[in-house]
């Protein structure tokens, strides 16, 4: 077997373009190294349409300048790719075929990459170990008995796993970062509107955002390159034209770091802090300068998710009624449909948001929770917002823990919530942030995660891509970390 | 009389005139094949988002300013939550918390009385899509799913059917008039719901909603219906429900629907999809500019060319035919009316034609009005030829010829019949000289008759009383 994916993008690009491998011959080497009973990262692969796609862009020159071509990517189960089933990992759209792509999708296309599959996750985004899917639960390629985080689990395994190099996924309460950390892998969630959400199956769509997930840094902020774009489609997308991975090797001497005290506080694991600590040594000994401060209502954003995101949830979900597509069990009275389909349709944790978020959004309950939730909401974005004023950017752990055994949510539906603590707060701003590799604990990877200001995603990847280079981990799966 | 006072608050939802529909960009057209005019938007597909239309808030500025509300410049939408099969989200996009327009006025003119009906407010929403039952299944059709629509609410400040059927037309013609609008009741691109209760005191009664009513006549009568019922139900010691009933026409009678639940929920929140829309004094303004000439400007040139106020509010209330008039500069406005009031709307009507679907082009239409004016034919002629004007590309003078229509304006001619006439009817002439003026249209019968109507009127008419008086 060949291990072309191994290798850089670079080096790959280089193997292309020199004509001495074709696109096929990756998607030859992706299709033999997913061994999909093992570690279940995708719901649906598409080997027809891979290599089909494969052969057609081995007939075209290989563009010098677009390092994406002919590379094989898995995409989320809530992203439209135009004739392949689109689940998003739940009962009531098991045999949805999409008949659009998302706006990210046609870019994807466009970019000459090669949609391997789409990838496990959670039931519509809801949960983050990738547990609440209607189908297998996906693997975390380090030990098969603990979770890969979610909800874009799938996505990060196949990262992980070497299955591509490139993943998307989407992320509304840490849905690409904490599966990132527990995979040993790098996820961006962009600022809000970065990266059109049309042909994304809203979960909560003021949160909602799609973001790459790679390998490496630099390989991150290249695909970043690729799918942003303001969308006609997306009114929430805005004009974008820049190059991410312009501060990439720039020195980060002076660079202004702020860590919240809630941060390293005791919702944090001890060893998890230890790892932290470390990373915070190295960028003082750097020269950046690094101070702790306390944020207004930072310990509030998972109250706040729960009522914003359920709220949106509750009203996004309603459209799986059985009665346009989607399960569709057949009933005497139009009430009857509705209560079957969506009983036998939706998932426990799907049916548990919906109902809190119907709650929460009744009549006066409007006004005591969603609203309210709101306007602290706005006010937690200011009090970052302020921040950013000093600092350039935000770090602390991206996850309270290392990955977790499998089960271990089953019982405590607020349990899955904790994990989020120290993610919630970027969708809640809508700012951009990344979660890169910092290093492992018991043989598995934890990740930290770096805060920016809006717009501000290079700046990020400069500070991660001096930290993945300083510490050079060892990110191959298998690798002994004890 | 009745010791009840009725008061009534109008709901009206309008279509607006928009190439696109509100968030999608199908086509808005009404009465293609089902389904036709629909993609996945429409349809509420997963991962769809919605994209504002700057047309249809285009159109809700006009509707807005000649309603004479105050403009919103800072507005967003709402997501109006409930499970229907015509609803395709389950959620409907509006304006619950800010609507485009807000304290306006609409400005009735009951006998001579001018009374302001306040508008409340004034907002966009998409419209559903529609329902055909049968009896073991329901269809839907999304062509209407979608189309933009504006709610207009009044305020409860309308106390008699006749309040209420002014306002509605004269809502009709400012927006039919503003170009916001078909207003077609019959094709469901006007709709209305009126609320009436009744009440001995100044405190008000309990609502009822009538839904949905066919016609702006019908509305008066549902109204006036649903006044007595309720006062019959009052007088009998029964209390009333807050209910919602519709009006069938055909009983003249309103029927109960559903009686309202308390606490109906829609879980209103504002729509994460479209940002706030911001409107700029500037670009209102430009908007209002653009607005076109409002009815209340033709009727008073209608009226100053001396067409009777009847014929005006008919010609302002018949949009295409007003249209149609405005193309022609120098034309006897009162001929002319009289002309496409009469036997051209008559033709119209029973073609089911507009009259620019029409063969009646410019030329044919002016020269009509001309030869009519001058006598070269007259109303009876033109009642003959009709069908031919309005239905063949042929211009008028070769139709006239083809048809053997040319009437007698020999003046010698003419005289000819009239000296036939006197002759023959001495006794008459004698009583016309005595004073009886009345002798004259006998005379002037018998002269049409002779010359089996291909005189003009006029001239034979003027030429008679002159070849009379000459007698004297």
């Amino acid at each position: 077997m060949s291990n072309y994916l191994d290798l850089s993008i670079n080096e790959i690009h280089e193997l292309l373009v020199k004509g001495k491998i074709k696109p096929i011959d990756l998607v030859n080497e992706s299709f033999n190294k997913i061994d999909n009973n093992k570690l279940n990262a995708f719901i649906t692969l598409d080997l027809e349409g891979a290599r089909k796609r494969a052969m057609e862009l081995g007939e075209m020159e290989v563009p010098q300048d677009n390092l994406l071509f002919g590379l094989p990517i898995a995409i989320k189960d809530n992203i439209m790719v135009d004739g392949l089933r689109c689940t998003c990992a739940s009962h009531i759209l098991e045999n949805f075929i999409s008949i659009y792509d998302a706006s990210v999708v046609e870019l994807i296309k466009n970019a000459g990459m090669i949609i391997i599959g789409k990838t496990n996750m959670d039931e519509f985004a809801m949960g983050s170990t990738s547990e609440t899917s209607y189908f297998k639960a996906p693997i975390n390629p380090w030990n098969k008995d603990k979770v890969p985080g979610g909800s874009s689990g799938g996505s990060a395994v196949s990262v992980a796993a070497g299955y591509v190099p490139f993943a998307l996924g989407s992320d509304t309460g840490g849905s690409i970062r904490q599966p990132s950390s527990f995979n040993g892998i790098v996820g961006m969630k962009p600022t809000y509107g970065r990266v059109s959400r049309f042909g994304l199956v809203a979960f909560a769509s003021s949160l909602d955002q799609i973001g790459p997930m790679t390998r490496t840094v630099y390989e991150n902020a290249i695909l970043l390159n690729a799918i942003s774009k303001k969308d006609p489609k997306d009114m929430t997308s805005f004009e974008t034209d820049e190059d991410f991975t312009r501060l990439i090797g720039k020195d980060i001497k002076d660079m202004k770091i702020a860590i919240p005290n809630y941060f390293v506080s005791n919702v944090v694991e001890k060893s998890v802090l230890e790892v932290f600590n470390k990373i915070v040594n190295l960028l003082k000994s750097k020269g950046c300068k690094i101070d702790y401060v306390d944020v207004n209502h930072i310990d509030k954003a998972v109250t706040l998710y729960q009522i914003i995101a359920m709220g949106e949830a509750s009203s996004n979900l309603a459209r799986f009624d059985g009665i346009r597509y989607g399960l569709s069990e057949k009933e005497n009275t139009l009430e009857d449909l509705y209560k079957k389909t969506r009983s036998k349709g939706f998932g426990r944790e799907v049916k548990r948001r919906i109902m809190v978020g119907s709650y929460i959004l009744s009549g006066e309950n409007a006004k005591i929770y969603y609203n309210k939730a709101l306007e602290i909401r706005d006010d937690l974005k200011k009090s970052f917002e302020k921040l950013y004023k000093e600092y350039d950017l935000i770090i602390g752990p991206t996850s309270s823990r290392v990955a977790y055994d499998t089960g271990l949510n089953d019982d405590d539906p607020l349990r899955s919530f904790m994990d989020d603590i120290l993610v919630m707060h970027a969708n809640m701003g809508g700012f951009p942030c990344m979660s890169v590799p910092m290093g492992f604990i018991d043989n598995l990877p934890i990740g930290l995660q770096i805060m920016g200001k809006t717009f501000d995603e290079a700046k990020i990847y400069q500070l991660g891509s001096f930290i993945e280079k300083e510490l050079n981990l060892d990110l191959k799966v298998g690798a002994n970390h004890e | 009389m009745s010791d009840y006072k009725k008061t009534i608050g109008i709901e009206v939802h309008v279509e607006l005139k928009t190439k696109e529909k509100l968030f999608s960009p199908s086509s808005n057209l009404y009465g293609n094949l089902a389904n036709t005019n629909c993609n996945i938007i429409d349809l509420g597909y997963p991962g769809v988002l919605p994209v504002l239309n700057h047309e249809a808030v285009s159109l809700a500025i006009r509707a807005a300013s000649v309603l004479n509300c105050k403009i919103r410049t800072k507005m967003h939408f709402d997501r109006k939550n409930y499970f229907y099969p015509d609803n395709p989200k389950n959620f409907q996009i509006t304006e619950e918390r800010t609507p485009i327009g807000y304290d306006g006025y609409v400005e009735i003119d009951d006998d001579g009385v001018k009374k302001k009906i306040e508008i409340l407010e004034m907002h966009i929403e998409e419209d559903t899509c529609k329902s055909i039952h049968s009896k073991e299944r329901t269809l839907l059709d999304f062509n209407r799913a979608g189309v933009p629509l504006v709610e207009i609410v009044t305020k409860p400040c309308i106390h008699t059917s006749k309040e209420a059927t002014l306002y509605l037309e004269k809502l009709r013609e400012l927006l039919l008039y503003a170009e916001v609008s078909d207003c077609k009741i019959e094709e469901g691109s006007m709709r209305c719901d009126a609320n009436v209760s009744i009440s001995k005191t100044e405190e008000l009664g309990t609502k009822v909603e009538v839904k949905n009513i066919g016609s702006i006549t019908n509305v008066g009568l549902a109204i006036e219906y649903e006044g007595k019922r309720q006062e019959e139900l009052l007088e009998a010691s029964e209390k009333l429900r807050e209910e919602t009933r519709r009006y069938d026409a055909k009983l003249n009678k309103t029927i109960l629907m559903r009686v309202k639940e308390t606490g109906n929920d829609y879980r209103y929140f504002p729509e994460p999809d479209i940002p706030y829309v911001i409107l700029s004094q500037e670009e209102i303004e430009k908007v209002q500019s653009e607005i076109p000439v409002l009815a209340d400007v033709r009727r008073e040139k209608y009226l100053k060319s001396g067409i009777s106020l009847l014929n005006a509010n008919k010609l302002i209330a018949n949009k295409d035919l007003s249209d149609y008039l405005e193309e022609f500069k120098d034309i006897n406005l009162k001929t002319a009316s009289n002309l496409l009031l009469g036997d051209i709307s008559a033709y119209l009507n029973k073609k089911e034609l507009s009259i620019f679907e029409s063969k009646l082009d410019k030329n044919k239409f002016s020269d009509l009005v001309k030869k009519l004016d001058d006598g070269v034919i007259s109303n009876k002629n033109f009642k003959d030829i009709i069908v031919d004007v309005m239905e063949r590309e042929i211009d008028l003078d070769s139709l006239l010829k083809e048809k053997g229509i040319e009437n007698v304006v020999d003046n010698n001619l003419v005289l000819e019949i009239i000296n036939k006439v006197i002759n023959e009817n001495e006794k008459v002439v004698g009583d016309y000289l005595g004073g009886n003026e009345r002798s004259l249209k006998f005379l002037m019968g018998q002269v049409m008759k002779e010359s089996k109507g291909s005189v003009n009127p006029k001239i034979a008419n003027d030429l008679l009383i002159k070849t009379l008086d000459e007698r004297k």
